[in-house]
């Protein structure tokens, strides 16, 4: 892949933290089934991945934040109770170890805490990770009670069938019934998504599809067919995370967190008065002034998916595109390898594939190996910045992180 | 055990539903044939779901009234195929799920009856009606208006 893009004049940093954390190496697990193996061997997969990369001994990791095994109630509290620190052997020296977790929008929650602790010297080397078996690790009767349950009222919204399908489609209606956006554009991020996949060896849906095919599936939450619904499977992600200090010491191409931007708005659909923008405007605002950047300086974009409409909202919302006109900037291929904006790099949960919480750490990881050049054939030539964001549950938070080589 | 609880626990055990102490009025109201919502004594914040506090100034002094049941389709999807398998006993697909305003400037999370699939829409006015799915569970949904 050759893009390369413009980068504009930067102003001066006004953030006090911008550039102070940085990623320095992160490992993946690939996305599919592996009914043979416990959560705990995917998270060590993609650890002992993450510390190759980052060129560390494990003896250097003092934190630990696992997110929670949303299948696996015993995995779960495994993680809580400090499973990792023996397992990497590092109970005389490490600090601390707890977990994190807001649902979708963990990794920017695992981000920010970890960026909090590294910044206070709480931490000099934080180990974050996600595992998870959604594919294997339970019945699709589980899984499918489970997305009508979690993050939904049981009370006020479970009677009525609710379930995410169906949440991503009343956004999808409303947002195309406001901006004239069409279905075939919406089928379009399907097929951006697919190209990445392609070029991914950890995802799971490789092959490449038209606009056509995408809607010619079968119908399941309307305007979504199946094909614009993502799939659950097993997989694990991990990133190290220390400060830019002891970053430019290490033999490595650290990634600085520039800037980031948050807002929790409801937990919801019927408390969130806007379903075509939500709160991404003044969270990506804050992020860009505190990295002293606008998005003409971005080189990639990996923004959270779950279902299409909200990278069109993103792209939107972000400055990226007019209203109303992110579809058809998608359609034209300007996010596909090769196009202007490279978006969501790996192919995101619609093709990578859906690892619940875990989805945005496994495109925090993606974020990190496209910066620091390692994506093979897959890898965006030149990208020096990139966008990560993270939304959980009923779409309730908007975070916004930028970071940069 | 009173025979209330009994009956509480027994519907926890067949639909999976926790039904809230502070939301009892919203379903007694829909026994009655009323869609209720709270009003803050306090503050005139008006609110839907229950809650326990007022989200806008945490007044306790919370009084339920009554919805005219009328609104407009902010918008809706239909299920066709995986919805959740607990519910499958009183919901059958295709079925509509919508969020609807209410002319009192609340919005509901809801289904849409007597209404084809095809036929639904952005704006559509709407009215509630009230459906027995067991006893005393009576469910608010709406139809065309």
């Amino acid at each position: 892949m050759v893009v390369v893009r413009r980068t504009g004049t930067l102003t001066k940093a006004k953030w006090e933290f911008s550039r102070k954390v940085a990623a320095i190496g992160s490992g993946k697990h690939p996305s599919g089934f592996f009914p043979e193996k416990a959560p705990l061997e995917l998270a060590m997969y993609a650890i002992k991945e993450a510390l190759d990369d980052a060129g560390i001994s494990k003896d250097e990791i003092d934190v630990t934040i696992p997110e929670s095994v949303f299948v696996d109630s015993m995995a779960t509290a495994d993680m809580v109770w400090s499973r990792l620190i023996e397992e990497l052997g590092i109970g005389k020296t490490a600090r601390h170890n707890f977990q994190c977790v807001s649902g979708g929008s963990s990794a920017l929650s695992l981000i920010k805490v970890a960026a909090g602790l590294i910044t206070t010297q709480q931490a000099e080397t934080v180990l974050i990770v996600h595992m998870d078996r959604l594919g294997t690790g339970a019945t699709p009767e589980f899984i499918r009670d489970a997305f009508g349950a979690y993050g939904i009222y049981e009370e006020w919204e479970f009677p009525y069938g609710l379930n995410y399908n169906l949440i991503g489609s009343m956004f999808a209606n409303r947002f195309m019934h406001e901006t004239g956006t069409t279905l075939e554009q919406l089928a379009s991020v399907i097929v951006s998504l697919r190209k990445w996949a392609n070029l991914n060896p950890n995802a799971l849906l490789k092959r490449e599809l038209t606009v056509d095919e995408v809607l010619q599936s079968k119908v399941v939450a309307y305007p979504a067919t199946s094909r614009m619904c993502n799939i659950v499977v097993d997989g694990a992600s991990a990133v190290i995370m220390t400060s830019a200090e002891k970053a430019k010491k290490l033999n490595t191409t650290p990634v600085y967190l520039e800037g980031i931007g948050s807002a929790v708005t409801h937990f919801s659909l019927m408390t969130e008065p806007d379903l075509t923008r939500m709160a991404y405007k003044r969270t990506a605002m804050e992020a860009y002034e505190n990295a002293g950047v606008g998005p003409e300086d971005i080189d990639i974009v990996e923004f959270y998916d779950s279902y299409p409409i909200f990278l069109l909202m993103q792209l939107e919302e972000m400055g990226f595109c007019e209203r109303g006109k992110a579809g058809q900037f998608v359609m034209d291929g300007n996010t596909s390898p090769g196009g202007v904006l490279p978006m969501t790099t790996n192919g995101g949960m619609l093709a990578e594939g859906h690892l619940g919480g875990g989805g945005g750490t496994s495109l925090f990881a993606e974020m990190v190996r496209q910066l620091r050049g390692k994506c093979g054939s897959r890898q965006v030539e030149g990208a020096r910045r990139g966008i990560l964001t993270g939304i959980g549950g009923q779409y309730m938070d908007s975070h916004v992180s930028i970071w940069g080589r | 055990m009173s025979a209330e609880a009994r009956k509480d626990r027994a519907f926890e055990e067949r639909f999976g539903i926790r039904f809230t102490r502070w939301g009892k009025p919203f379903w007694e109201g829909t026994s009655e044939g009323e869609f209720r919502f709270q009003v803050c004594g306090d503050c005139g914040n008006k609110m839907y779901p229950a809650r326990l506090y007022c989200t806008n100034c945490m007044s306790s002094n919370l009084q339920w009234v009554k919805s005219t049941g009328k609104g407009r389709v902010y918008t809706y999807s239909i299920a066709y195929e995986y919805p959740p398998t607990r519910v499958s006993e009183f919901l059958k697909t295709p079925y509509i799920i919508a969020l609807v305003d209410l002319e009192e400037g609340i919005r509901v999370m809801t289904n849409i009856e007597d209404c084809e699939p095809e036929d639904v829409s952005i704006g559509m006015n709407v009215a509630v009606k009230f459906v027995g799915i067991s006893d005393g569970f009576v469910l608010p949904r709406f139809q065309p208006d």
